[in-house]
């Protein structure tokens, strides 16, 4: 009995579903193996490696451009192409390659206007000039985002996170890895890292919220006089080193100094963004540009 | 007709509480690596009995909070099924999480349950201990936590059912920011215990039971799928 050949629904289904699909499956190799791939509007591209590099960046054509390399030969690298939904993944081939034998290199151009989902371990990931919203999931990959605009969210266990003129909102999470953002445009970030160091270099957007949190490195925080904010940091076991001069914080509830560990509450002119920096063991330092 | 690993583990997958059918059983006679896993997930389970037989249970928001971040990591599949609150912790949670996450997504509740334990409570004189820490003596098994690590680290990756080979640079990372976030952890205990209404603190050791669940949900998905889902 084959009932699932016979039901005309489950064929047709089937049938569809191959027809919308566009899979190949490339043995790869030390050359460069490129494939394109057309798209309408604002496509998302999802990849999946191991181990290598990820570049993407964005160019003004309705085309996706995915070109790869491995070193080794002894990885396969499937793409999928379902309308606008395009995934790149690297397998593994029958050997089971691990270490420098699965390192894939990819470079992928996009539209300006593309979703991004990036999964990785190992190899550095750049996005240049990408506008809409990211995900990255990485274990040891370095992550450096430049000029891009969207929601991003970043986990990584030690991958560290450089975020070059980020506009929009950021959400990180890392265990030993550092986060810096300069020159952003963000009005939402949120950034947690344990042992790693946090770097902020820019402006407080109005009506932005910015937390950033650590356990025991550092949380440098750099902003400009004309910046309007609110800020509460607070380190347990660390210390907090303030250069500039804040007012008290006349919004809400009087903030009284805690017993335990270093605190500053204060405002910037009219308090309009809110900025929450917290360590456990770590130095908060906050900067005034001149 | 002899058991394989891959129906082992669907069985253990479907199975309620109370024993294993024979099929399983004699399966797990002959089989070391479905023997790690059947007591991996009997540990799990009496941690979290334990949990749930504790006066304080925390609020259904942490409960709703696990399960929407769970799903929205694909961690489980069918938000019917997963668990409303501690006290309808049971046998549900079994069908609720499904393969390849489940034991990392289960312990994650574990120790987010733990952790919601500590962090939500406000009596002055809590028990700071890690749910998971080897020192109960209510009970003589391994842990869950060093089970778990055993799995999920050391054991070769082709002896253990659906695993692939693992990146030994991935898994070094990996083990390195355990002992990163174990050592937090046991820093937080020790402020919490010696500060009990130190909620500065509180919150701290919260975030980092928070992140080992994390990390070890992150260790499990990956050791499972060689890299790649």
């Amino acid at each position: 009995m084959n009932a699932t050949l016979s039901s005309p629904v489950r064929v047709s289904a089937l049938g569809a579903v191959m027809a919308g699909f566009m899979l190949a499956a490339s043995p790869a190799h030390a050359d460069r193996i490129e494939k394109h791939f057309a798209v309408q509007s604002k496509p998302k591209i999802t990849v999946r490696n191991s181990s290598g590099r990820i570049q993407v960046k964005a160019w003004t054509k309705q085309e996706v451009q995915v070109a790869w390399t491995s070193p080794s030969g002894k990885t396969v690298v499937e793409t999928e192409q379902a309308g606008n939904r395009i995934e790149v993944a690297k397998l593994m081939n029958e050997d089971g390659a691990a270490g420098d034998d699965s390192k894939t290199d990819f470079e992928i151009t996009v539209p300006i206007e593309s979703e991004l989902s990036v999964r990785t371990d190992s190899g550095n990931v750049t996005v240049d000039s990408v506008h809409g919203d990211m995900t990255f999931d990485t274990v040891g990959a370095n992550l450096q985002l430049s000029d891009v605009n969207g929601y991003m969210v970043v986990k990584t266990i030690d991958g560290s996170l450089v975020c070059n003129r980020c506009a929009g909102k950021l959400e990180a999470n890392s265990i030993s890895g550092n986060v810096q953002m300069i020159q952003p445009a963000l009005d939402s970030v949120r950034v947690q890292t344990s042992s790693g160091n946090i770097f902020f270099d820019g402006s407080f957007l109005s009506r932005g919220i910015y937390i950033m949190k650590n356990f025991s490195g550092t949380i440098e925080v750099h902003f400009s006089s004309n910046d309007s904010f609110d800020v509460n940091a607070s380190s347990l076991k660390g210390d907090v080193i303030n250069q500039a001069t804040f007012k008290p914080d006349t919004h809400g509830t009087p903030h009284a100094a805690s017993k335990w560990g270093h605190s500053l509450f204060g405002t910037m002119n009219d308090g309009h963004a809110k900025v929450e920096l917290s360590s456990f063991s770590g130095t908060i330092k906050i900067l005034q540009r001149e | 007709m002899n058991m394989q690993c891959e129906q082992f583990e669907q069985m253990l997958e479907q199975q309620e509480l109370g024993a294993l059918p024979k099929p399983a059983q004699s399966h797990l006679e002959t089989c070391a690596a479905c023997r790690a896993l059947s007591a991996d997930f009997s540990a799990i389970h009496e941690m979290a009995l334990e949990l749930g037989a504790e006066d304080i249970a925390p609020p259904e928001r942490v409960w709703i909070s696990l399960r929407n971040q769970l799903e929205a990591e694909r961690l489980i599949h069918d938000p019917q099924e997963a668990p409303r609150s501690a006290s309808q912790s049971g046998s549900g949670w079994w069908a609720a999480i499904q393969r390849p996450a489940l034991a990392g997504a289960f312990l994650g509740l574990v120790l987010a349950a733990g952790s919601a334990l500590g962090y939500f409570s406000n009596a002055p004189q809590i028990s700071v201990q890690s749910p998971l820490m080897p020192q109960q003596e209510a009970s003589s098994m391994p842990s869950a936590d060093s089970v778990f690590k055993e799995e999920v680290l050391t054991v070769g990756s082709d002896s253990i059912p659906g695993l692939q080979r693992q990146d030994t640079a991935v898994t070094d990372s990996i083990r390195r920011n355990l002992q990163i976030v174990d050592n937090f952890i046991a820093i937080c205990e020790k402020s919490v215990r010696e500060q009990p209404d130190n909620q500065m603190a509180r919150e701290y050791l919260y975030g980092a039971y928070q992140q080992k669940a994390e990390l070890l949900a992150t260790a499990m998905n990956r050791s499972m799928t060689g890299g790649l889902q």
